[in-house]
C-alpha cells in the first residue's frame, strides 16, 4: 500500500443525514476525501439515535448504525436557522468541491443553500441532491425511508414466496447499495467533467430510481411481454436444484445452486446417495427442473443432518456452488474469507471504544482504502474547521458559539 | 391485475449535437458476464465508449430470461438487452493465441478493463493486470468476482443466492417459521457491478490526475455485506444477532398492511423517533376509526411495548379496520399529505402509471436489437444538468461490431475472414 488515497484532495460539504446520503459520502471519506459533515443539535441526525448503542446505552455518540456510515469524516455543528451559521456554511461550500444533501426539495433552498444559490458564489460546484423522489413533480415532497421505498419501487413485492406475503430483503435495501453507489458514481463522473471543462453541475438523484433500474428485467417482463412479474421464492426459472436447504443445528441453512451435468455429478458424489443418483426424475437438467419440488424434498432430507460449514466445503471441493447461510456473528467472527480480506475495520472511538466498521468492498492494488478514523462525535471538529479552514480566531469562535450559531 | 396498455412517458430524445457525456473519451473494455454487465452500462450511459467482449458463442447473459415474447433465443434475452444498452460488441475466442493478442491490442488503448473471470484465469491467458499494464501503465483493471482474488474462498464457485448466503443478507429475509428467501433479481451480483463502477471511477480520476493505473479487486460477498444495515454493529455493541422478521411488523405501526386493493408499507415509527406516530394516530381519529383514541395512551411511546406481539396485534386490528376500506392510492395521497411515511406496495405494472416517474420521464423507449420492437425500459437513474445521461444504442447483436473494431485496430478484412473461419472471432 503506497499511493495516496484515490480521492485525496477533494472536499465535500456534507449535509446528508440518516441512511442513504451518509453511506454515499462514506465512500468518499474512506477513499481519502475530506468529508465535513454539517450537523446540528437543533436537528439531530436521527441515525445518531438509532440502535444499536455501545452496551445498549443510548447516547448521541454511541450508535453503531450511525458510526458505520460516518467513518473517516469530520463533524461540524452549524445551526442553519442562524444567519451567521448560514454564512459559515457558504464559506465552507466555497472551499469545497462537492455539496451533498438528501433532504426533501426546499430544505436547502430555505437555508439559501440550494443549487441556484450556491452557483452564484461557487459556479464550479458539483451539487448532489438525493431526495426520495426528485427535485420536481407532483410527489417530489413525499417522504419515506428505505423500507417504504422498497415497497414503492416494486422490490419488496418481488421478494418472498408466492403463497405468502412479500418480505422484501428484511432491510432498508435502497439505502445500503443502490442509492449510495449510484450517487457516488454520478458525482465522480461529474468531477471528471469539471476537471476537463471547469464546469460544475447539479445531480438530481431520486432515491427510488436506482432501485427500479436494478429491477430492469422484471420491468421489461411487463413492458415487453405484458406479464406482471411475481414472487418466486428461491426458485429461478429453469434451474434446479436452486434453493435453501436445512442443516444440522438451530435455524441453520445452506444455499445450493447446481446446473449442468458436471455440477450435478459433483453433488451426487458428495451426497453419495444411491437413490438420488438412480432416480430417473433427476437424470437431466430438464428433468430436474420439471421435478424440482421432488428434488428439493429429496435434497432437504439429505442436508438436514449435516453440518452446514462442512457440507459447503465438500460441495465446493466438488465444484458445486454452495454457501452456508451466515448471520452477522458468523460474518464478524468466523468467516475466514472476510478475515483474510480485512473487511471488518476495528477503530478506537472516543466514546464507543474499539468497535467495528465495514471497509469498502474492494481492494486497490496500490492505494489504501480502509477507514481512517472512527465516526466523529457530534461537533467534534467544529473548532478545528472554524480555525484551520475558515480562518476564525478563538475569540470569533467563542462569539459564534455564544450566539447559538454553532449549536 | 389489470394490464393497462402501456403509455410510454417519453421517447429518448437525441442529445443536441455537441453535448458531451461526462465520460466522453473514456475507453472501456467489458469482459464481464451475467448482470455484472450493469457496471459497463453505467459507464456507457454517461458517455464512455464501452466495448463488450463476448466469447464466440455469446456470453451467458444471452441465455438468461425473460425472453421477448417468451421465446428462448440468444438474441431475445431481455436481460442481455437491458444490461448492455449503449455498448458496442465484439466476439473473440480468448482460448486462441490470436484472440488473446487481439485483447492485448484493445487493452493497449483502453482506460478501463472490467472483468469477472475466476481468479487466475486472466493470468493463465497472459491477460492479468500486470501483463496488460506493461503495455499500458495507465490501465485500470477492475476484477469483480464472488469472493475476491485471494483468500481461502477465492476458488469457490457461486451463484447469486450463494453470494447472498455467505454475504449475510439471505439470513435477514424471510418469515421466521420458514427458510430464508433470496432477494429477487440477482441483487448480489448487481451490488458487485455497482461497487465495481464506483471503485473504477475513483481510480480513473486518480489516473487522470497523473497517477498510475492499478487493479481493483471487488468481492461480491463483501458488496452484499454492505447491505446488512446495522447487523454487524448489533453483534459487536449489543451482542445481539439480528434475524428475519418476514412480513410481520418490525414494531407496532411499521410494516406491511392490507388495504382495499393491495397492501401499503407504513413506517409510523420512523427511524429512531416517533415523529410520525402522532400524525398517524390523528389521521385514524379524524377518519373515525374505532379504538383509534386508545393509540394516544402513553404506553405507545414505550419501545418495549411497540416491539411486543401485543402492541403489534393491537395496532394491526385498529389500522386494518381503517386501511381495508381504502385503496393504496388513497392511503398514499392522504398519508403523504399528512407527512406520514406510507407507500403503496407497487407491482411492475403500477410503476408504469406512477405520475411522479412519469413527470421525470423515467421510463424511456429503446429498440429491441434483434426484432426492432419498441420497448419501454428504466431510464436515467440520475439527472445531470450539464452532461445528461443518455440511453445509447440498443445492445449489440453477437459480433455486431467485430469487424469495425478490428478495422480500427488496423486488421484488414481478409485477415478478419481468416479469423472468422478459424473461430477466433465471430
Amino acid at each position: 500500500m503506497t499511493a495516496a488515497r484515490p480521492l485525496a484532495g477533494l472536499r465535500i460539504a456534507d449535509f446528508t443525514w440518516i441512511g442513504a446520503g451518509a453511506f454515499a459520502t462514506k465512500i468518499f471519506s474512506d477513499l481519502g476525501a475530506d468529508v465535513i459533515k454539517i450537523e446540528s443539535r437543533a436537528r439531530i441526525d436521527q441515525l445518531r439515535q438509532a440502535r444499536p448503542f455501545r452496551d445498549g446505552v443510548p447516547g448521541l455518540n454511541r450508535s453503531g448504525y450511525f458510526a458505520d456510515r460516518n467513518s473517516s469524516k469530520r463533524s461540524v455543528t452549524l445551526n442553519l436557522n442562524h444567519p451567521r451559521a448560514r454564512e459559515l456554511a457558504r464559506k465552507l461550500i466555497s472551499m469545497s468541491d462537492i455539496v451533498a444533501n438528501n433532504f426533501t426539495p426546499g430544505v436547502m433552498e430555505k437555508f439559501g443553500l440550494g443549487y441556484a444559490d450556491v452557483v452564484q458564489f461557487k459556479p464550479e460546484i458539483v451539487y448532489l441532491a438525493m431526495s426520495m423522489q426528485g427535485q420536481s413533480g407532483p410527489e417530489s415532497r413525499y417522504l419515506g425511508f428505505g423500507l417504504t421505498m422498497g415497497a414503492l419501487t416494486g422490490l419488496h413485492n418481488l421478494c418472498g414466496n408466492p403463497d405468502r406475503n412479500p418480505i422484501g430483503t428484511g432491510t432498508n435495501f435502497p439505502d445500503h447499495v443502490p442509492c449510495p453507489t449510484h450517487a457516488a458514481f454520478a458525482t465522480l463522473a461529474a468531477l471528471r467533467h469539471r476537471r476537463r471543462t471547469g464546469r460544475g453541475q447539479m445531480i438530481d438523484l431520486a432515491q427510488i430510481e436506482p432501485t427500479i433500474a436494478l429491477l430492469g428485467p422484471a420491468v421489461l417482463q411487463f413492458t415487453a411481454n405484458g406479464q406482471v412479474a411475481q414472487r418466486t421464492g428461491n426458485e429461478r426459472e429453469g434451474r434446479a436444484p436452486h434453493g435453501v436447504y436445512p442443516c444440522a443445528g438451530e435455524d441453520r441453512w445452506i444455499a445450493i445452486a447446481a446446473s449442468g451435468s458436471a455440477q450435478w455429478q459433483g453433488l451426487l458424489h458428495v451426497f453419495d446417495d444411491d437413490t438420488l443418483a438412480a432416480d430417473p426424475r433427476f437424470a437431466t437438467d430438464a428433468a430436474r427442473w420439471t421435478n424440482r419440488e421432488a428434488l428439493d424434498q429429496a435434497l432437504a432430507r439429505l442436508t438436514a443432518h449435516r453440518d452446514g460449514a462442512r457440507l459447503m466445503r465438500d460441495l465446493q471441493s466438488a465444484g458445486v456452488p454452495a454457501g452456508m447461510v451466515q448471520h452477522a456473528d458468523d460474518l464478524l467472527r468466523h468467516d475466514p474469507q472476510l478475515a483474510h480480506r480485512e473487511h471488518w475495520s476495528w477503530l478506537d472511538h472516543p466514546e464507543m471504544g474499539r468497535s467495528v466498521y465495514s471497509a469498502l468492498p474492494f481492494r486497490f492494488s496500490a492505494s489504501d482504502t480502509a477507514p481512517t478514523s472512527p465516526a466523529p462525535l457530534i461537533g467534534q471538529h467544529t473548532d478545528e474547521v472554524c480555525h484551520d479552514l475558515l480562518g476564525l480566531s478563538s475569540e470569533e469562535i467563542a462569539g459564534l458559539r455564544a450566539s447559538g450559531a454553532l449549536d | 391485475m389489470e394490464h393497462a396498455v402501456l403509455q410510454p412517458n417519453t421517447l429518448a430524445e437525441p442529445l443536441p449535437s455537441g453535448t458531451p457525456g461526462a465520460l466522453a473519451g473514456l475507453r472501456v473494455i467489458d469482459m464481464t458476464r451475467s448482470c455484472l454487465q450493469y457496471c459497463g452500462k453505467l459507464f456507457a450511459q454517461l458517455g464512455a465508449d464501452v466495448l463488450l467482449v463476448e466469447p464466440v458463442d455469446g456470453c451467458d447473459t444471452r441465455h438468461q430470461g425473460p425472453f421477448l415474447d417468451d421465446v428462448p433465443h440468444a438474441e431475445r434475452s431481455l436481460a442481455f438487452g437491458y444490461f448492455n444498452q449503449g455498448k458496442r460488441g465484439i466476439a473473440i475466442d480468448l482460448a486462441s493465441t490470436e484472440g488473446r493478442q487481439l485483447l492485448r491490442e484493445l487493452a493497449r488503448d483502453a482506460d478501463l478493463l472490467i472483468e469477472s473471470e475466476s481468479p487466475g484465469t486472466m493470468t493463465r491467458h497472459g491477460l492479468d493486470h500486470d501483463s496488460l499494464s506493461a503495455l499500458n501503465p495507465k490501465l485500470v483493471t477492475v476484477s469483480i468476482t464472488p469472493f475476491g482474488q485471494t483468500g481461502p474462498y477465492r476458488d469457490y464457485v457461486a451463484e447469486d443466492i450463494v453470494a447472498l448466503a455467505l454475504g449475510g443478507l439471505l439470513h435477514m429475509a424471510g418469515d421466521p417459521d420458514a427458510a430464508p428467501v433470496a432477494a429477487c433479481g440477482n441483487q448480489a451480483y448487481l451490488a458487485g457491478a455497482q461497487f465495481g463502477a464506483v471503485a473504477a471511477m475513483s481510480a480513473l480520476l486518480q489516473v487522470e490526475s497523473g497517477g498510475s493505473g492499478q487493479q481493483l479487486d471487488v468481492s461480491i460477498q463483501e458488496c452484499v455485506s454492505m447491505a446488512l444495515e446495522n447487523a454487524a454493529q448489533y453483534v459487536d455493541l449489543e451482542g445481539f444477532v439480528r434475524s428475519r422478521n418476514g412480513s410481520r411488523q418490525r414494531q407496532a405501526g411499521s410494516g406491511l398492511f392490507r388495504c382495499a386493493d393491495g397492501m401499503v408499507y407504513l413506517m409510523a415509527d420512523g427511524i429512531a423517533s416517533t415523529r410520525s406516530w402522532d400524525a398517524t394516530v390523528q389521521w385514524l381519529i379524524d377518519e373515525d376509526t374505532p379504538e383509534a383514541q386508545t393509540l394516544r395512551d402513553p404506553v405507545w411511546k414505550l419501545p418495549p411495548f411497540l416491539a411486543s406481539d401485543e402492541g403489534k396485534q393491537r395496532f394491526e386490528t385498529i389500522f386494518l379496520a381503517f386501511s381495508t376500506r381504502r385503496t393504496k392510492a388513497a392511503l398514499y395521497a392522504e398519508g403523504q399529505r399528512r407527512r406520514i411515511p406510507i407507500c403503496p406496495l407497487n407491482t411492475t405494472a403500477d410503476l408504469q402509471v406512477n405520475r411522479q416517474l412519469g413527470h421525470r420521464g423515467f421510463f424511456q423507449e429503446t429498440l429491441h436489437p434483434y426484432t426492432g420492437r419498441r420497448i419501454a425500459v428504466p431510464g436515467a437513474p440520475y439527472l445531470l444538468t450539464e452532461t445528461p445521461w443518455r440511453m445509447g444504442q440498443p445492445a449489440p447483436r453477437l459480433g455486431e461490431h467485430t469487424s469495425a473494431v478490428l478495422s480500427e485496430l488496423g486488421h484488414d478484412q481478409r485477415v478478419q475472414a481468416v479469423w472468422l473461419r478459424a473461430g477466433v472471432i465471430a
